[in-house]
């Protein structure tokens, strides 16, 4: 039998363990890494030259810092409409469903049934030059050229993201509604506010925390996004995270890779304190 | 108080140990760093009846690999991939268990310097003479034959005769306005750099840095002008070219030739004044690897007749063996290869090595081109 302190320490190690080996360490590997100043084999018991020379790169480079600044924009975008976009579907299937929400919630995850590479192709389908959208444009007469700027922007990759983002994104907030206590919304209408001021005042307001939560669960991985721009983006919708792709993959470089990655690890972390210390988290929570 | 921590610090110490262990064994590993002679020394010991290739997506086709695959239906062949060869160095360098490995020329040395290759035994290949020695050579390095040279081509301006008057004659017609949002470059710093000096002239082995900031500026201001920077020659690039929305690229001869006998778009492959481009893809066998003999066996049966005609016939590469690549009469291969110009190799560019300081400042100038506003 396991008295308290061992099912303590059974419950708690073995997360400890997952989260040492899989984030903790290969976290600490990557800042080890971006102190190399050179590139090749790395030995354990080799001379460890600590250098700047990788973050001294990034200083030097101030269009790296820019796409930064323009991933972090559109991180916002994404996240801010993801969760807009994601209310109403939520709304639906805690207040509007019934019976039947455990059925629309099978269908809501249904795209994760495809793999998300696919789910990304088939929006140039629809958004390449002989693709659906132009195809039915040129067929009513809207136009007689394809548009080239649907595909291969940066308004492709936000429009996809957004997409692929919205069925994670009605998750959290679908979970906040359905935790509001139905009697909230009765005494509101026995002291005679209508569905409108219940749902600002009353709604809303109570959902806020699986709405903020679904905002950051978006906005962070958004970010260092590189598969979709990679995948719509064009020269005009690369992000910082295909930056840091190149280094490891195609350029073989990863301290600097490393260093970048870093950069944006910090960058991320700093932009959700400010977010969280400016909503005041805690507020909304109690 | 603090015993509330011992559990996390007891577990913390027992990873901390077991990931030192592991690294000391690692590192004392012979074939991690003595190259050549762990294979000697394992070739002792009974071969596993098993090989690992470090392969670029899409070679693991048994087309490319049928001669081995019918001589040897017992052997389990598996393939691991690498997106670039700066990638597939990576993969050896961090140890990876594979016994063969591809890449391109340019990147020999960094092989033989770090020891993650062993040198071939050209006397147990059947196919051997079959190779051009102008082709043996480039898998040369300090006199000995580290490399199995097998799949080459040429790089040049592959375009569309529908939306170009005239032939192109030089590279810089991907600097053309003229063809805004229909150019598409190849994502790599490398090939910029070298498109780069061949319209000035440059060495571009001995690229200053003044050179590589007027490329910068000069890539920057092309980069508008493309419809994408394309990454895989049958995913993002040959579609397009197939469906007229790229008019004007850099291109391999594969995409040149499958779109000419796709027939959709009149295509047509430049042969700038500057000279093409020319690359050689190389076969390496591990230093580590515990199956030399094996791994000896498939590259000499990537040379025999019918994987190498399947290379040419089906993926339109060129292969190493010159009995195939004599053999050719289908006029789009003989288009796609120029073997009509008897001539071509003399106006064409070979890739150079580069060296790691090179590598390092190409791909920062190219991240930065890719950044730029």
């Amino acid at each position: 039998m396991l008295g308290r302190r061992g099912t303590l320490r059974f419950l708690v190690v073995p997360p400890f363990l997952w989260l040492f080996l899989l984030f903790v360490a290969p976290l600490t590997l990557a800042i080890a890494i971006s102190l190399r100043p050179e590139l090749g084999i790395i030995r354990f018991g080799d001379p460890w030259h600590v250098s700047f020379t990788q973050y001294q790169s990034i200083i030097d480079s101030p269009s790296w810092l820019r796409l930064l600044g323009v991933s972090a924009l559109m991180a916002l975008v994404v996240a801010a409409a993801s969760s807009v976009l994601a209310f109403p579907v939520a709304y639906f299937l805690a207040f509007r469903a019934g019976a039947r929400a455990p059925f629309f919630l099978i269908l809501l995850l249904v795209p994760f049934a495809t793999s998300y590479l696919l789910r990304v192709m088939a929006w140039k389908l629809l958004l390449g030059s002989n693709g659906a959208i132009n195809s039915f444009l040129i067929w009513i007469g809207l136009i007689h050229e394809p548009i080239g700027l649907l595909l291969y922007s940066q308004a492709a990759v936000i429009l996809t993201l957004i997409y692929v983002w919205i069925p994670f994104a009605a998750l959290p907030i679908y979970a906040a509604l359905q935790r509001i206590d139905r009697s909230y919304l009765e005494a509101a209408a026995d002291l005679g506010s209508g569905p409108w001021t219940r749902f600002f005042r009353v709604t809303v307001p109570l959902s806020l925390p699986g709405v903020l939560a679904t905002f950051f669960m978006v906005f962070i991985p958004t970010i260092g996004e590189y598969v979709t721009p990679s995948l719509v983006g064009g020269t005009g919708g690369i992000m910082y995270g295909n930056l840091i792709q190149d280094f490891f993959t195609r350029a073989g470089n990863w301290p600097l890779g490393s260093a970048l990655a870093v950069v944006m690890l910090v960058v991320t972390v700093g932009l959700v304190a400010v977010g969280v210390r400016v909503i005041d988290f805690r507020r909304v929570v109690s | 108080m603090l015993d509330r921590f011992r559990p996390v610090r007891t577990a913390a110490t027992v990873l901390v140990g077991a990931a030192l262990v592991l690294s000391a064994c690692s590192a004392a590993s012979p074939g991690a760093s003595t190259g050549t002679s762990a294979g000697a020394s394992a070739s002792a010991a009974p071969e596993p009846n098993q090989l690992l290739v470090l392969e670029w997506s899409g070679y693991e086709a048994p087309d490319f690999w049928t001669d081995f695959k019918t001589a040897n239906p017992t052997t389990a062949v598996t393939f691991e991939f690498g997106s670039s060869d700066a990638d597939i160095l990576g993969k050896v360098e961090g140890g990876s268990q594979a016994d063969i490995y591809h890449f391109y020329t340019g990147w020999q040395q960094f092989y033989v310097d770090e020891g993650l290759v062993r040198e071939i035994d050209t006397s147990k290949l059947t196919n051997w003479d079959k190779v051009p020695d102008s082709f043996k050579k480039l898998g040369q390095v300090n006199g000995k034959q580290y490399f199995l040279p097998w799949d080459w081509g040429f790089t040049s301006i592959l375009y569309n005769k529908n939306h170009v008057t005239g032939d192109i004659t030089s590279w810089d017609a991907l600097f053309d306005p003229a063809y805004s949002g229909h150019v598409s470059m190849w994502d790599d710093g490398a090939a910029a750099v070298s498109v780069s000096a061949y319209i000035h002239g440059w060495d571009e082995t001995k690229i200053t840095a003044d050179q590589l900031a007027q490329a910068e500026q000069e890539w920057t201001a092309q980069k508008p002008l493309n419809l994408h920077y394309w990454t895989g020659e049958y995913t993002d690039f040959c579609p397009e070219v197939i469906s007229g929305d790229i008019w004007v690229a850099y291109a391999w001869q594969g995409c040149y030739a499958t779109a000419l006998a796709d027939g959709t778009q009149p295509v047509a492959y430049a042969n700038p004044v500057e000279g093409r481009n020319s690359w050689v893809g190389l076969y390496g066998i591990s230093a580590n690897t515990q199956s030399y003999e094996l791994a000896l066996k498939f590259l000499d049966d990537k040379l025999a007749t019918l994987t190498c005609s399947n290379a040419v016939t089906l993926f339109y590469y060129g292969c190493a063996n010159s009995e195939v690549m004599a053999a050719i009469t289908d006029p789009v291969l003989i288009a796609a290869f120029a073997l009509d110009d008897p001539s071509i190799l003399e106006h064409t560019n070979f890739t150079p090595p580069v060296t790691n300081e090179q590598r390092t400042a190409w791909a920062a100038m190219w991240a930065r081109v890719k950044a730029a506003s």
